[in-house]
């Protein structure tokens, strides 16, 4: 193999913005190499997004990108990378700082200023630009991703879509020809990730070349290309039109196939989806019996069986309000009660009361006002030994809790927390890590353990207090396809086997496929509670919570339906042909 | 509890260069360490006082007044059993103390100790009195320096400020990181010990030093975020070209004035001045004895005075 420097004489086309050449590259730590053989062009103002499981590569080759991989992470690298022909072997990470802009997903990581000025500024400032060619560049870029007027603003107040925004202008100044943003949405709401694909596409419109790391493959719908990584190779590496129709190359990839291009594929249309007009356009192409259902305007909804709510309620939220010292009203007079066996989704913009009614139920905060009963006994009337068993609460970052040396032992902290006997920790720990499917890492160190492993663990360790109703915050974020959907599997066994589940979620395709009930939460105030097809049904609510449907549940309204899975649409329509 | 607290502000201090903040700042305990005496840290204190009302700082004095309370207090209280010197005011009963005896078999010389079947009291003297008030006063000022250091100057300014000083970019630059770091610690750390209570743990069971190792649930969780922040924040500052072989530049221009160098001298001043308070012995403790100018340091000036005077342990628990 030739080394990295032979390589770099050959010039590369000049014509590429990026051209990545027989890329390998495997971390000093470990025996498997990250990526193989990898090369790919991009050419000027070109967007590439690239999908694939975790631990496929992505970040890695993003890191490759501006030589973060292998100048700062080390570990043997072959191959070149040229941008714009030159090839930046024997670059310093920072001297590429200003061809190639890196966003990372931890947008608090990437903040370092007190004001929003002066972290645009910052990048300028460590290659030496001149002031006066500072301040020219700070409004534009301002202006560019949106934060114009927010010069004097401390980034830390921002919401985390604008620290991403944020982000982004400070790479933007030092007007790169590439930006790379690896997963820059997956810890935002809505509205964030929002605003930050908007900011994409405008990027785009101003022919910067884009490589973009993102599991949503609806987003990525608009890309001009298309890379799959598979275990560090490359198994596709075209337009979306042709990746997104290959189902068995991303059902073995771990990719969620945007949801029209599902439920063509399930009516056996093997077709890519640009819209939900375009994939209507193919479903009544093909059956044409289906036009009448669209034109027969009536919403004929998919009945679904009410809740039986003769049992007592599990949890009984009376006229809770609350507030933090000194603070504005944070929850105003909610009620809410939640059966035993129930599948119920929390929904809201960050800051709309869905986290601290959480905190409220499990007992971490105590109402100002009103009253919250467990089993019809008022909880602030009970130890801490009663209200243990009942609630349990899954934190988003399975990181806040995890630190003991084994699997084992952190799963068996809470139990030994309860005085439980030694014998009936140990069962404990046994079932429950057989139901997370983790029975054979018992020994292992959990910091070693997937993300995805880790969310498992944290469930394990508070169902080992054998609850009687789980709360899970955002319980797939940064995890891909498979380790979400093994996660909610998990979930929704535990609720057919009789623990009431509470999950607090932006993600709509997890809130329509799994809830079968939706709390709409509002700046403080419950704003709806039903269930979940009268709340998707509902245009003026999902306006109000800026909460866009799944793909498959928008296609479903324009046969005048309302499905809220790719498979339920696809078996409903079946019906009808 | 954010510990970088900056406020807002357009005063004489939010406006001066940030160099001169830093000097002011190494003034401040300069002109501390020197005085000794409640009354001569007195000029210093009302100082600093009235400089947080002028920039607005005062809330954040507001929000530690109990820390500055209890600081004062322990502090004083502490020193009435460590210093024991002068005529005593007043004695306070402490406990009873059985009496012990304790036989040392050496033979022909085997002896026996005896001591307690008393009261142990403690004698408050004036000076103790005084010299704990001191010490407190001490300890609160260098805190109200820093509060007001803080109060007032951005993280960026911190790092300008050591570097025309000559502190390398790269040292200024940690240190203001760190400000920033400690608040994302602390944030995740109220949820770590939020998620370990729902898991059953009690975090106020035990003594002292059993609490302290309660709280292993806590820093390992933390300890470990700090490293995987750390690594991020590393990985985006490089992204940012931190490290470049040029010399950064900076974006804000802090040009010198007239009223920055009048600062820089009056700084120089207030440190003169709380030198000569201890040259001339006016900031030390005691009657107003003198102090024999002498170029000893004043640590050594401390202990020789200290050998000279009564021993301080025994002759603190006097028997009734």
């Amino acid at each position: 193999m030739k080394t990295e420097a032979e390589i770099a004489i050959a010039a590369a086309p000049a014509t590429s913005a990026l051209s990545v050449e027989n890329v390998s590259f495997t971390y000093h730590d470990s025996e498997r190499a990250a990526l193989r053989r990898v090369s790919f062009t991009l050419a000027p103002g070109e967007m590439i997004g690239v999908m694939g499981a975790s631990g496929a590569g992505k970040s890695t080759l993003a890191k490759c990108l501006n030589r973060i991989v292998p100048e700062f992470e080390g570990g043997e690298f072959s191959g070149a990378i040229f941008i714009c022909g030159d090839a930046v072997a024997n670059l310093r990470v920072a001297e590429i700082a200003p061809r190639v802009g890196m966003v990372f997903q931890d947008f608090e990581a990437q903040l370092f200023s007190t004001n929003v000025a002066h972290e645009v500024a910052f990048a300028m400032e460590q290659i030496g630009m001149e002031r006066a060619a500072m301040a020219a560049r700070i409004a534009p870029a301002l202006e560019a991703v949106g934060l114009d007027g927010f010069e004097a603003r401390d980034p830390t107040s921002l919401s985390g879509g604008e620290k991403q925004r944020c982000a982004i202008a400070s790479v933007l100044a030092l007007s790169p020809s590439i930006i790379v943003l690896d997963e820059p949405t997956t810890d935002l709401d809505p509205e964030g990730k929002a605003e930050v694909f908007a900011l994409i596409r405008r990027l785009r419109q101003r022919g910067l070349g884009l490589i973009v790391i993102e599991h949503e493959s609806e987003e990525l719908r608009t890309a001009d290309r298309i890379i799959v990584l598979r275990e560090g190779t490359i198994v596709a590496d075209a337009r979306p039109t042709e990746v997104f129709t290959q189902f068995d190359l991303l059902n073995e990839s771990g990719v969620r196939p945007p949801g029209l291009n599902h439920v063509l594929n399930l009516l056996g249309i093997n077709t890519h989806a640009e819209s939900v007009e375009h994939a209507y356009a193919e479903i009544v192409g093909a059956f044409p019996r289906l036009k009448r259902l669209g034109e027969s305007a009536r919403a004929q909804a998919i009945k679904p069986a009410k809740p039986s709510e003769t049992e007592a309620p599990l949890i009984k939220v009376e006229e809770v309000s609350f507030n933090y010292p000194n603070g504005p009203r944070v929850l105003e007079s909610i009620d809410l009660s939640i059966a035993p066996g129930e599948f119920l989704a929390i929904v809201g913009q960050n800051g709309s009361g869905k986290s601290t009614l959480a905190k409220l139920i499990v007992g971490l905060l105590q109402p100002i006002e009103g009253r919250v009963l467990l089993n019809g006994r008022d909880r602030a009337s009970m130890t801490e030994t009663e209200t243990a068993p009942q609630a349990a609460y899954v934190f988003q970052n399975p990181d806040h809790q995890i630190f003991s040396a084994t699997v084992a032992d952190e799963v068996a902290f809470g139990p030994r927390n309860f005085n439980l006997a030694a014998d009936e920790v140990e069962r404990r720990s046994d079932e429950v890590l057989a139901a997370v499917g983790l029975r054979d890492a018992r020994e292992s160190d959990p910091f070693l353990l997937s993300k995805g492993e880790r969310q498992r663990l944290a469930v394990a360790s508070v169902l080992a207090l054998h609850p009687r109703l789980l709360i899970l915050d955002e319980p797939t974020t940064g995890l891909d396809h498979r380790e979400q959907l093994r996660m909610m599997a998990l979930v929704t066994e535990l609720n057919r086997t009789g623990t009431a589940i509470v999950i607090i979620s932006h993600t709509p395709w997890l809130v329509a496929e799994y809830a079968r009930r939706v709390v709409l939460m509002r700046r403080g105030r419950k704003l709806f509670d039903g269930e979940v097809r009268e709340f998707f049904a509902s245009d003026a609510l999902l306006r109000g919570s800026s909460f866009v449907p799944p793909e498959a549940t928008q296609l479903s309204r324009r046969f005048g339906a309302l499905a809220l899975s790719p498979a339920e649409l696809a078996a409903w329509l079946q019906e009808r042909l | 509890m954010p510990i970088y607290r900056y406020i807002e502000g357009q005063s004489f201090f939010h406006r001066v260069h940030p160099a001169v903040k830093v000097f002011a700042l190494f003034i401040m305990f300069w002109s501390v360490y020197w005085v000794d005496n409640p009354l001569a840290l007195m000029p210093l204190g009302i100082l600093m006082l009235i400089a947080a009302r002028l920039t607005g700082a005062w809330p954040n004095f507001y929000r530690l007044r109990w820390f500055f309370a209890i600081l004062v207090a322990t502090t004083t209280i502490m020193w009435l059993f460590f210093y024991q010197r002068g005529t005593p005011l007043f004695t306070i009963p402490l406990f009873y103390l059985d009496e012990h005896s304790i036989t040392m078999p050496l033979g022909r010389h085997t002896h026996t100790i005896s001591f307690g079947g008393h009261t142990v009291a403690l004698s408050v003297t004036g000076l103790s009195i005084i010299f704990g008030v001191g010490r407190g006063l001490k300890l609160a000022e260098l805190l109200a320096a820093s509060v007001l250091f803080l109060s007032t100057t951005k993280v960026e300014e911190f790092t300008v400020g050591l570097s025309r000083l000559r502190v390398p970019y790269r040292f200024g630059f940690a240190i203001s990181l760190a400000f920033r770091l400690a608040a994302l610690f602390g944030d995740s750390a109220a949820t770590i010990v939020d998620a370990q209570r729902l898991r059953g743990y009690n975090f106020n069971e035990g003594g002292p030093f059993e609490r302290m190792r309660r709280y292993v649930p806590v820093a390992v969780p933390v300890f470990m975020g700090a490293l995987r922040k750390a690594n991020n924040m590393a990985m985006a500052l490089e992204a940012r070209g931190f490290g470049n072989r040029v010399e950064p530049t900076t974006f804000i221009d802090y040009p010198v004035r007239a009223s920055d160098r009048l600062a820089f001298a009056g700084l120089i001043l207030l440190g003169a001045f709380h030198f000569m308070l201890y040259y001339t012995g006016l900031g030390a403790i005691g009657p107003a004895t003198h102090r024999p100018a002498s170029k000893v340091p004043a640590k050594a000036v401390a202990r020789s005075d200290e050998s000279a005077s009564a021993p301080i342990y025994q002759s603190s628990f006097r028997l009734p």
